[in-house]
């Protein structure tokens, strides 16, 4: 049984120490499938790295951590994703993410030199701690990363949307007993704040004041789904694999997941930067109204929504978009879900108060309606004022036009929606 | 399986009365009220009324609280001063009725619902608790069924276990679906109903005072209202002062709303347009407007920044126009003295405008907009109020009292709920349920109450005190001809006498279409005012909100599923329900017309035709003052 | 037998509008706002509340903060029917950080009912002023309690002393899953907001209308409940506790540079071709940023 770590007091000053080295992402998967964001994640720690390695000459590796029963042959996926290496723990017992059991085991693996044998073996013996680590911020590694750093007794910053690795000059009461000193490969971690315009950078920093000197390692994260972007696939990339034989706690193995339910809602909002929505203005033509309404999400790759008064089966339309589209999942605004897409396009939707409390939040808003006193117009950034009929298609073939410029990006999102 | 002796359906102010008296019998007894808190599902007018009458006891709110009823004020005003208007465009005539309104009467309290039955409810649930008893809120009766053999009733709601009792009283209101599910009665037809729609507008209390003419804090004023602003419609409108509010609407009879559709809130827009009552409604109102070319994230900023000023502004304003509010504030050293108070309240006017470009402008202020069916006594009361162990009190019952200018169903809600208890308490001490015994025996102890025979009978004295007090101001040559018959029949009190003695035996309720005419309530009143009525001109013209805004005011609890189902989308009815509903959650789509319930706001107008519920336990809307 | 239940509960500012004030650089002005018991520590407490009314218990309900956060605890206490409240409060412990914070609560925990160890601690999911829901998991481990996360209905087996309960994992653009773990006592639970507490007989509704009632009375009085703590009560290094404690510090705060700012809708003609290709030209910029 590991030990809670009781806070200890060290006098080591030292400011660049190998002892701290690489970084190791948490990779999170479900039922043998990995978590998209997972990918998101390594994608920036493959950037991250590349660049730190270039900047400090250095060859400090993306380590990969899976933990998981019948996972093995994931990790070949987690190379080709981006990382240098991944050390994996499969076992009947580490099927369910069951947070005590895989604080200990991820504790044991980042602490252990072993772990690095095959990776790094110059440094397996002065290893103490990684240097940085990532976790996902969902209801797993939110929790799992705060229990983690509570074992390795270091900081934590939730929630990060953006992160920098630079040498600063630091003056801090406590910290450094407010002389100025230089700290090197510092993660900045940003964090957008509450009200979501602000963005807080958080440090997790040595103590160099010699009353209360302490040293904090990794420096460790959890990192909002869809921050970041996957690396684009590459099957052809090499790394190390490398297995790890956990030990448990025969207390902890009576901590039993009885059952699991997965629920998918088959309209993810969340996934799309665009959302097209549609209203009651569809009603000179219901059925040809819908389709230009789903090709043009089609070519900005965009979630379709609904107004409230769609959901309640108004037109007769053949059962296909009766199935598809006219489902209370789609509905915007305060019966439905609330969404805060980069843009929000409302066609044929008067903007009602109810839903304009699901949108308002969306960053760039675009009404197309030809009512200019329609209540839309008061939140929105750009009306086109016209009919449906008309505008939707000139803008799919002006869209159509600058297919190059969209191309690049269907190239993500295509590998992105395979995995 | 859970049991308890004595089940109220509905925590109304009907059903509390209940809990109430049967505590005070020694009962133990539970009460299931669907929305999440009491008085969260209730709507009134209202005046609540105290009666006194040569006919027999009444059970008055005072007997039933006590003295403390009296004391901590869970009313607004006293009305001292009652008045009939009878208007035709901009004129009206006006008739002090305060004669009438005091006729049997102790007192009348003009009260808002969501704040007296949260007083009743913590004295029943005080009372209850003491038996074991007690009030369950956000809990809907789905289903009772019967355990023959034994004489119980398993009830089963869509949030508890079910459970056994020995009597349900049925409080569960106008759109009571305990009678439905017991197969008591028919739904109320719609000649048996009124649609009462309102609309509670905010005015500090001295402006209050001084607007009509009331020389005491604690006490208030009633209007009522015929003529051209009931928009053709059988009914009338009134206005009550509450104590920083007034409460606006009318109550019309439902039949004549189905013959000739209009949407309810342009009743209470009549009303609210009304010259005369515009000018009884105005207000200073800030007009908060954020310049759209700033950022998004100062938008958001300036707006925050301006509600909590306004917000300071609206509280210390209130304080400034208020009496306790105020002698309390001082008292408490919150402030030092009036002149503080009124010289912080005009340097946040100035930093509003100054600071904020909010401009000032004379308009009014609505709280809150509100619809419900009332069952008329007369036409549609239960003869025998009991199914079985089930007994039915107030509204459930169909107990409404309509007369002439007189709306009462909270006092006469309460009066059933007594007898109600007394009834039950006496079956439980036997043990005997039987209809013979319980049944048979509230349906004599309610014939006996004085409420039910105004239902039955005109009571000519009170129609006399109506006619002294009329006659003094309308010559009788202002009417034509056949009006001028009519008045002068029933201003000669022999004659009048010996007509009503014949009403009354020949069948009151029979008459009551040629009572309740076109001529009686808007022909007359008009031909009225325009002959006799002053002149009133408005100030400004009052910006009244679209449905949309009232309904964006509102609370809702949603809940995904309707508790409304069509039966037939293709019905005539539905058709007029588009117009009819008070919340547009009706539309009209190609030829169908379909439902969003999502606004639906409980008044039952649609639920004749339709498959009606209440929403589940907490769900569907919540009304903050009723 | 009866529960040791503990409820761990956070003062916070109330950002609803009509509250909230910020500072002309957009950081929250705090002086200015006001504040009350955090949404989330409120459903943590009605989570104690249904274990009390359901298993019965004796309940502590703590809060680490300034004098004035004893609000909190007051507000909770009318939610929950606690039977003491603790306030940890000391300069020491300002500008803590989660892991500093944990250290403070642990041993707080520690020190409840007299030092008998607590069977279940509940906390909310998170807080709504900038803590992301660290906090309880750092305190339960520090205890060594096992943490459940996003609990959103659990019951007890007394008499095994073990914890039923069902979580929602979110996982944002992936699935949802509902997971039915079953631990052992001592647990910590982190309650989800969509927790409610379910009381389906009319015994229990009586019995939680009883214990609301006490709760009312008692939270009117809630100064005779009240322990406050300081780092000597608690026996906690400074070195370990407040800013020295703190691995994580704010460096900087700064505007999120945002796409377009301004809100007034630009009006173009649905025959303008051009404008629609601006409008096209713009949709790509902001997508492919
Ligand atoms: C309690 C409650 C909750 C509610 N919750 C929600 C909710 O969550 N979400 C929601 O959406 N609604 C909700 N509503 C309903 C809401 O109030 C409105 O009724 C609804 O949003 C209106 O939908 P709409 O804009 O599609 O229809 P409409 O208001 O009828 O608007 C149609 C629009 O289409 C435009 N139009 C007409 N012809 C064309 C054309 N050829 N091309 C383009 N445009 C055209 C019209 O100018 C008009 O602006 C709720 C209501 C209540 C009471
Ligand atoms: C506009 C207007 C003006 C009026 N003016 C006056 C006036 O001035 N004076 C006066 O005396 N009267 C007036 N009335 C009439 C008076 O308001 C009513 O008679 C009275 O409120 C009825 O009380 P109640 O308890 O019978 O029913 P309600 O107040 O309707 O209570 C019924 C309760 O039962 C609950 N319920 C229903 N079904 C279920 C179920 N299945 N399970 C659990 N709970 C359920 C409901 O949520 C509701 O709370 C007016 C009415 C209106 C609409
Ligand atoms: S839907 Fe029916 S019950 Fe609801 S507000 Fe409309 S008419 Fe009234």
């Amino acid at each position: 049984m590991i030990m809670i770590t009781m806070n200890k007091i060290e006098n080591n000053h030292s400011t660049n120490n190998d002892s701290y080295r690489h970084l190791f992402v948490i990779i999170e998967s479900i039922n043998n499938e990995l978590i998209p964001a997972s990918l998101e994640m390594l994608g920036e720690a493959r950037r991250q790295m590349d660049h730190f390695n270039l900047k400090y000459k250095s060859n400090e590796k993306v380590i990969a951590i899976h933990l998981g029963h019948g996972i093995k042959d994931l990790s070949k996926d987690l190379i080709s994703y981006g990382a240098d290496a991944v050390i994996y723990a499969d076992d009947p017992h580490l099927k369910y993410p069951i947070n005590k059991i895989y604080t200990k085991i991820i504790s044991q693996i980042v602490t252990d030199p072993h772990s690095l044998k095959e990776i790094s073996p110059e440094y397996v013996s002065i290893f103490k701690k990684p240097r940085y680590m990532f976790f996902l911020a969902d209801s797993i590694g939110r929790h799992l990363s705060s229990t983690v750093l509570a074992e390795l007794d270091s900081g934590l910053a939730s929630d990060i949307n953006k992160l920098v690795i630079s040498d600063l000059d630091i003056k801090h009461q406590h910290k450094t007993k407010g002389e100025t000193i230089h700290y090197q490969k510092v993660l900045e971690m940003y964090r957008p704040d509450f009200s979501g315009f602000l963005w807080t950078t958080i440090l997790c920093l040595d103590n160099k004041n010699p009353e209360i000197a302490k040293e904090f390692h990794p420096q460790a994260c959890s990192i909002i789904p869809g921050a970041f972007q996957p690396c684009v696939q590459d099957t052809k990339r090499t790394g190390i694999i490398s297995q790890f034989s956990p030990q448990f706690d025969e207390q902890d193995l009576k901590i039993k997941v009885v059952k699991q339910e997965l629920v998918k809602n088959p309209v993810q909002f969340e996934n799309y930067k665009i959302i097209v929505s549609f209203g009651r203005g569809i009603k000179e033509d219901p059925e040809a109204n819908i389709k230009l309404v789903e090709k043009l999400a089609k070519i900005l790759d965009a979630e379709i929504g609904i107004s409230l008064p769609i959901s309640k089966k108004i037109f007769h339309l053949n059962e296909k978009y009766d199935s598809i589209y006219i489902t209370p999942n789609r509905v915007v605004g305060t019966s439905g879900r609330k969404v805060t897409p980069v843009i929000y396009i409302a066609v044929g939707i008067s903007g009602a108060i109810q839903h304009l409390d699901g949108m308002k939040d969306s960053d760039f808003i675009i009404a197309i309606n030809p009512d200019e006193n329609s209540p839309i117009k008061d939140v929105c950034d750009v009306f086109i004022k016209g009919r449906m009929e008309d505008v939707i298609p000139v803008i799919i073939d002006e869209l159509s036009k600058r297919s190059g410029q969209l191309k690049e990006k269907e190239i993500q999102v295509n590998t992105y929606g395979k995995l | 399986m859970e049991n308890c002796d004595v089940t109220i359906v509905g925590g109304g102010s009907a059903g509390l009365a209940a809990l109430k008296h049967l505590s005070s019998l020694g009962k133990q007894a539970i009460l299931l009220e669907a929305g999440k808190e009491i008085g969260s599902k209730n709507v009134s007018g209202g005046i609540l009324y105290s009666k006194k009458s040569n006919n027999g006891k009444i059970y008055n709110v005072e007997d039933i609280y006590g003295e403390s009823f009296l004391t901590e004020y869970p009313y607004e005003r006293k009305i001292t001063k009652y008045i009939l208007n009878a208007t035709s465009k901009d004129k009206v005539f006006s008739i002090d009725l305060t004669e009438s309104h005091n006729y049997q009467t102790n007192f009348g309290y003009s009260v808002l619902l969501n704040k007296l039955n949260s007083w009743f409810a913590q004295e029943a649930q005080n009372a209850a608790e003491r038996l074991g008893g007690g009030i369950i809120t956000g809990v809907h009766v789905r289903a009772l069924k019967w355990e023959e053999k034994r004489s119980k009733i398993i009830v089963q709601t869509d949030e508890l276990e079910e459970f056994e009792t020995k009597v349900v009283i049925a409080a569960d209101g106008v759109n009571s679906e305990i009678a439905e599910m017991a197969n008591a009665r028919e739904k109320f037809s719609p000649s048996e109903l009124y649609q009462g729609v309102k609309v509670l507008v905010k005015l500090p209390e001295k402006i209050i005072e001084e607007r009509f003419e009331i020389n005491n804090s604690e006490e208030g004023a009633a209007h009522l209202f015929a003529g051209d602003v009931s928009l053709n419609l059988i009914g009338g409108g009134f206005l009550y002062t509450n104590r920083d509010s007034l409460s606006i609407g009318g109550v019309y009879h439902y039949d004549s709303l189905l013959e000739n559709p209009i949407e309810p809130a342009e009743i209470v827009n009549s009303m609210l347009k009304n010259p005369l009552i515009s000018e009884l409604i105005k207000d200073e109102v800030p007009i908060k407007e954020i310049d759209k070319t700033l950022s998004k994230e100062q938008q958001v900023r300036k707006s925050f920044a301006i509600t909590k000023l306004l917000n300071n502004w609206n509280e210390l304003r209130q304080l400034y126009y208020s009496h306790k509010l105020k002698e309390k504030s001082i008292a408490d050293r919150k402030y030092s003295s009036e002149d503080e108070i009124k010289s912080k309240l005009d340097n946040l006017t100035k930093r509003l405008t100054d600071e904020y470009n909010i401009k000032f402008k004379t308009n009014y202020i609505e709280l809150e907009y509100t619809t419900k069916l009332v069952p008329d006594g007369k036409r549609g009361r239960m003869k025998k109020p009991y199914h079985k162990n089930i007994l039915f009190i107030g509204d459930a019952a169909g107990r409404g009292l309509f007369f002439g200018p007189r709306i009462e169903g909270l006092n006469v809600g309460m009066d059933d709920a007594a007898r109600a208890s007394i009834a039950v308490a006496r079956s439980l001490d036997k043990n005997n349920f039987d209809s013979d015994y319980l049944g048979e025996f509230y349906t004599r102890l309610v014939e006996e109450s004085p409420y039910t025979v105004d239902m039955k009978e005109i009571d000519k004295q009170y129609l006399n005190v109506i006619l002294n007090s009329t006659r003094k101001r309308i010559p009788s040559n202002v009417l034509g001809l056949k009006h001028k018959l009519l008045f002068n029949l029933v201003s000669n009190d022999g004659l009048r006498n010996f007509f009503i003695t014949m009403i009354n035996k020949y069948g009151y309720t029979r008459l009551l279409s040629f009572i309740e005419s076109e001529d009686v309530y808007f022909k007359v009143p008009i031909k009225i005012a325009d002959k006799l009525g002053t002149l009133n001109t408005a100030s400004y013209i009052p910006q009244i909100p679209t449905i949309q805004d009232r309904v964006a005011k509102l609370c809702y609890h949603e809940d995904n599923i309707s508790h409304i189902k069509i039966l037939d989308s293709s019905k005539n009815f539905l058709r007029k329900m588009v117009v009819l509903c008070p919340t547009k959650c009706y539309s009209l789509e190609g030829d169908e017309v379909i439902l969003q319930h999502e606004g639906c706001i409980e008044c039952g107008t649609c639920s004749k035709e339709t498959e009606w519920r209440h929403p589940r336990g907490e769900k569907g809307v919540i009304f903050k003052y009723g | 037998m009866t529960l040791n239940i503990a409820v761990l509960v956070k003062l916070e500012p109330d950002f609803s509008e009509g509250s909230v004030s910020y500072n002309p650089d957009g950081t929250l002005n705090r002086a200015e706002t006001k504040s009350k018991l955090g949404a989330h520590s409120a459903i943590a407490s009605l989570a104690a509340f249904y274990t009390k009314v359901k298993y019965g218990g004796y309940i502590s309900v703590s809060s680490m903060g300034p004098p004035m956060a004893e609000i909190a605890l007051q507000e909770a206490q009318s939610i929950c029917d606690a039977d003491e409240l603790h306030l940890y409060s000391d300069r020491l412990f300002a500008s803590a950080d989660t892991l500093a914070t944990a250290e403070v609560l642990q041993q707080g925990i520690r020190k409840m009912n007299n030092g008998k160890e607590m069977d279940i601690v509940f906390s909310g999911h998170r807080a709504s002023d900038g803590e992301t829901g660290q906090t309880g998991p750092q305190t339960a481990w520090k205890l060594g309690f096992t943490f459940l996360g996003n609990v959103i209905d659990f019951s007890v087996d007394l008499n095994k002393r073990f914890i039923l309960a069902k979580r929602l994992v979110a996982l944002p653009g992936f699935y949802d899953i509902v997971e039915e773990i079953q631990a052992p006592l001592p647990v910590f639970i982190a309650i989800d907001p969509l927790y409610k507490p379910i009381f389906d007989t009319i015994s229990l509704r009586l019995t939680s209308s009883r214990y609301l009632k006490e709760a009312k009375e008692r939270a009117a009085n809630y100064k005779t409940y009240l322990k406050v703590l300081d780092h000597k009560k608690l026996e906690l290094d400074p070195r370990f506790v407040g800013l020295p404690g703190s691995p994580t510090i704010v460096h900087k705060v700064e505007k999120i540079p945002k796409a377009r700012t301004t809100r007034t809708a630009e009006l173009i003609e649905g025959y303008d071709r051009e404008g629609i290709k601006n409008t096209i030209t713009k949709i790509l910029q902001l997508v492919q940023k």
